[in-house]
């Protein structure tokens, strides 16, 4: 008894069933009108001209924070990836040992979530905005390091060593064979990476660190629902402007889709894209000078309060087998609710195009919504621990999942679907066996992957209370606990990198089984 | 109206289908008596395709009326299904679910008279194996083919399996766009053989061909030219005169 391939996508939707009977205690009674007040004013969003003007001006701040430390992200991406890819260390000195070895080492900052770097960085330098600019540059320029050098030594190195046996320099041959085969999966991936630097940059502002997460949080937490939502469809805006930007240089320069189904053919019009990527380099100096970046405000450290002695014992004694089952139970729900509700909703939806407008704008509202403030928001209602962290961190993971379903079923082949109709079966049996079918392993490998992506993540969602690891860290980061606080780290980085090992066991075993 | 014994399977009146430069379909008269096995002759580009959407229900028609036992499309979402549910397609692309074994495939050919629990049950659990063993047998497959996943089988078997799929749908109207298209000349014999013989009253075969040579089998035989139907008789009365105006300036032979 296997369930066939639809049947496989449908099966993380289970997770409501529990939820639906761990839910109703959770509620405490009240907060039920702050809701709805918060609900309502979405269609009255405040359109004082002050509020506006000063909600630009944290937008502004926002988008060049992401945007600088997206663009930091790809140099350093782009040095420490070649830096790790066996082909590039086998070519230039005949031994891949060094790539390994460094590939391993940028598995630490990898696994260390941005707002922890931010943070960090934040008592060791005080509040500039260089800080949110490096916690989103380091953690996102070792991520994409990895992609880059598995890209890189996925490639045939048939023209390599053609190139080399024909007497090429090696470091001119890598550069021919190579750059431009990569060029494609390196824009595809920087314009994803882009959009998560703009999420990245607007929860980093929620905990303080400029930019209009900074105003979200205040108007939420001073209960000014139409100005938060003033700040909301702005900042919609914009993301929504920057993901067609990106589909669009996609489509435009052929360039695969995150979510690979088809290849539809390798990288065109290069020159455009490197003009692009040129264009770039004045506007980050522009963007820098404006935001007021000061790299050399890295170098002046503040003294570290209370800095002595670890006291180990007290570290030693945190609940940790809690504190990780927490965590670990976050995610699993997290991870379940997103994956499985993507599709179900979709599901339900099919019979009506409108709705699926709809889906597309909840969607849209999930991914810019930054988790912590669902769950202050959730917290209204609910009370805190895992269960309202985890609705928190699903739903958001939930608008990236749900476009991404979304899109990937609007770009395959319709036929399977079309004919079901055509014999009669309803529109919600015929998207499930006709399209859902040929989606559900590539949707599922990258679940997978999104799940790695929110063990990470989960340390966000620590403001809700007795969610895990993430609580404890912000508790100690705020009392600064520094010895609880290395542990603590140490413990996430070990968490994700087995996590990261797991979802790519899992995703290469779903789609192996792709026939 | 109910629909009795006499009533025709498909009756199509002064059906137009608008193209880019010119209808695609323009004023086609087209009707299928119970039992009655149709052949529509044409060259590429004559309307065959067009004409088939028109009777699945694909294309709804610019002008002119599409009728069903006698009913015209249903208004309602539901009854429109149960009109779908008894018009069977084979297409030329087979569309079978790749993913799925050859027991589903068959089975989804039931998912207009199933509800979700047994949609939801054929993706777990081999259901109605009797039945999808006694389609397969009526298309000279061998029932152990049932659990196999369609992507294993060979181009003669998923063709037979998206036949085998069509009975399963029990439709009362069987139609096939250029079924034969792909397939070497015996193979294309022995299926044709095949449909011709599930096509008995109250069922009807509308089937778009391209090879004269295997018109046999049916009653008649109807010519679309440039979007109009130039002939409509029994197949006897189809001669090389006709053929060649049929066929005038395009090389005559399976499309590709």
């Amino acid at each position: 008894m296997k369930p066939a391939a639809p049947l496989l996508m449908l099966l993380p939707a289970l997770v409501l069933v529990p939820l639906a009977v761990l839910l109703p205690p959770l509620l405490h009674g009240g907060g039920w009108e702050l809701i709805g007040n918060f609900a309502l004013a979405a269609v009255t969003p405040s359109l004082d001209p002050v509020v506006l003007a000063s909600l630009l001006a944290g937008l502004a701040v926002t988008a060049g924070m992401a945007l600088l430390g997206w663009a930091g992200s790809l140099v350093l991406g782009l040095v420490l990836g070649v830096a790790s890819s066996r082909t590039v260390w086998r070519t230039l000195t005949g031994s891949g040992v060094p790539a390994e070895l460094i590939r391993r080492l940028l598995a630490i900052p990898r696994s260390i979530h941005e707002l922890i770097w931010g943070l960090l960085l934040l008592q060791l330098v005080g509040l500039q905005p260089v800080v949110a600019v490096l916690a989103i540059a380091l953690p996102f320029g070792a991520l994409v390091a990895r992609v880059l050098s598995d890209l890189l030594d996925a490639l045939p190195t048939a023209n390599l060593e053609a190139l080399r046996a024909a007497g090429a320099p090696a470091p001119a041959a890598l550069l021919t064979a190579l750059g431009p085969a990569l060029l494609p999966g390196v824009l595809s991936y920087g314009g994803y990476r882009l959009e998560c630097a703009l999420r990245s940059a607007t929860l980093l502002g929620v905990f303080g660190l400029g930019g209009l997460g900074t105003d979200l949080k205040l108007t939420l937490q001073s209960l000014e629902f139409h100005e938060l939502w003033s700040g909301l469809w702005l900042l919609l805006a914009v993301m929504l402007a920057l993901e067609a930007i990106v589909s669009l240089l996609r489509r435009r320069w052929l360039v695969p889709g995150r979510f690979v189904l088809a290849r539809r053919g390798v990288g065109e019009r290069s020159r455009e894209m490197l003009l692009t990527l040129a264009a770039l380099v004045p506007l980050c100096l522009l963007v820098g000078r404006g935001l007021g970046v000061d790299p050399a405000a890295l170098l002046s450290w503040q003294p570290l309060p209370g800095l002595g002695e670890g006291d180990w014992a007290a570290t030693w004694a945190l609940p940790w087998p809690r504190l990780v089952g927490g965590t670990l139970l976050l995610t699993a729900l997290a991870a379940s609710l997103a994956v499985g509700l993507a599709p179900l909703l979709l599901l339900l939806v099919a019979p009506l195009a409108w709705a699926r407008q709809g889906l597309r704008l909840l969607w849209a509202l999930g991914r810019l919504w930054p988790p912590p403030l669902s769950a202050l928001l959730l917290l209204f209602v609910l009370q805190p621990g895992v269960i309202t962290a985890a609705l928190a961190m699903g739903f958001h993971n939930l608008g990236v999942l749900g476009r991404l379903l979304l899109e990937s079923a609007e770009a395959t082949d319709p036929a399977a679907q079309e004919a079901l109709a055509c014999g009669g079966s309803g529109p919600r049996l015929a998207l499930l066996y006709g399209r859902f079918s040929g989606l559900a392993r590539p949707y599922l490998a990258y679940g997978a992957y999104r799940a790695d992506v929110i063990l990470r993540e989960s340390v966000v969602v620590g403001l809700a209370g007795a969610t895990g690891l993430g609580s404890q860290l912000l508790e100690s980061l705020s009392s600064f606990a520094w010895d609880q606080l290395l542990a603590l780290v140490a413990v996430y980085a070990l968490l994700t990198l087995v996590g990261e090992d797991l979802s790519d066991r899992a995703r290469r075993q779903l789609l192996a089984e792709r026939r | 109206m109910a629909a009795g014994p006499a009533t025709a399977v498909l009756a199509l009146r002064g059906i137009r289908v608008s193209g880019r430069d010119r209808p695609r379909l323009e004023g086609v008269d087209l009707s299928l008596a119970p039992g009655e096995r149709v052949a529509l002759l044409g060259a590429s580009g004559a309307g065959k395709s067009s004409l088939i959407a028109v009777a699945n229900g694909l294309l709804a028609p610019a002008a002119g009326t599409v009728l069903w036992e006698g009913q015209a499309p249903a208004r309602s979402r539901r009854g429109r299904r149960r009109q779908q549910a008894r018009i069977g397609t084979l297409w030329q692309d087979l569309r079978l679910i790749e993913e799925l074994t050859v027991q589903q495939n068959l089975n989804a050919a039931r998912l207009a008279r199933w509800g979700w629990p047994r949609a939801l049950l054929n993706l777990l659990l081999p259901l109605d194996t009797a039945a999808c063993a006694a389609a397969l047998r009526a298309m000279d497959l061998d029932p152990a083919l049932l659990e196999q996943p369609v992507t294993a089988l060979s181009g003669g078997q998923r063709q037979r399996v998206a036949m085998a799929r069509l009975l399963r749908q029990e439709p009362t109207l069987l139609l096939a766009d250029e079924p034969l298209a792909s397939l070497d000349p015996r193979l294309a014999g022995e299926l044709l053989a095949l449909l011709l013989a599930q096509a008995e009253a109250p069922r009807a075969l509308l089937l778009s061909l391209h090879r004269p040579d295997l018109l046999d089998g049916f009653d008649r035989a109807v010519g679309l030219k440039d979007g109009r139907v130039v002939f409509d008789g029994p197949v006897a009365q189809v001669n090389r005169a006709l053929l060649a105006d049929l066929y005038d300036g395009t090389p005559q032979g399976p499309s590709p």
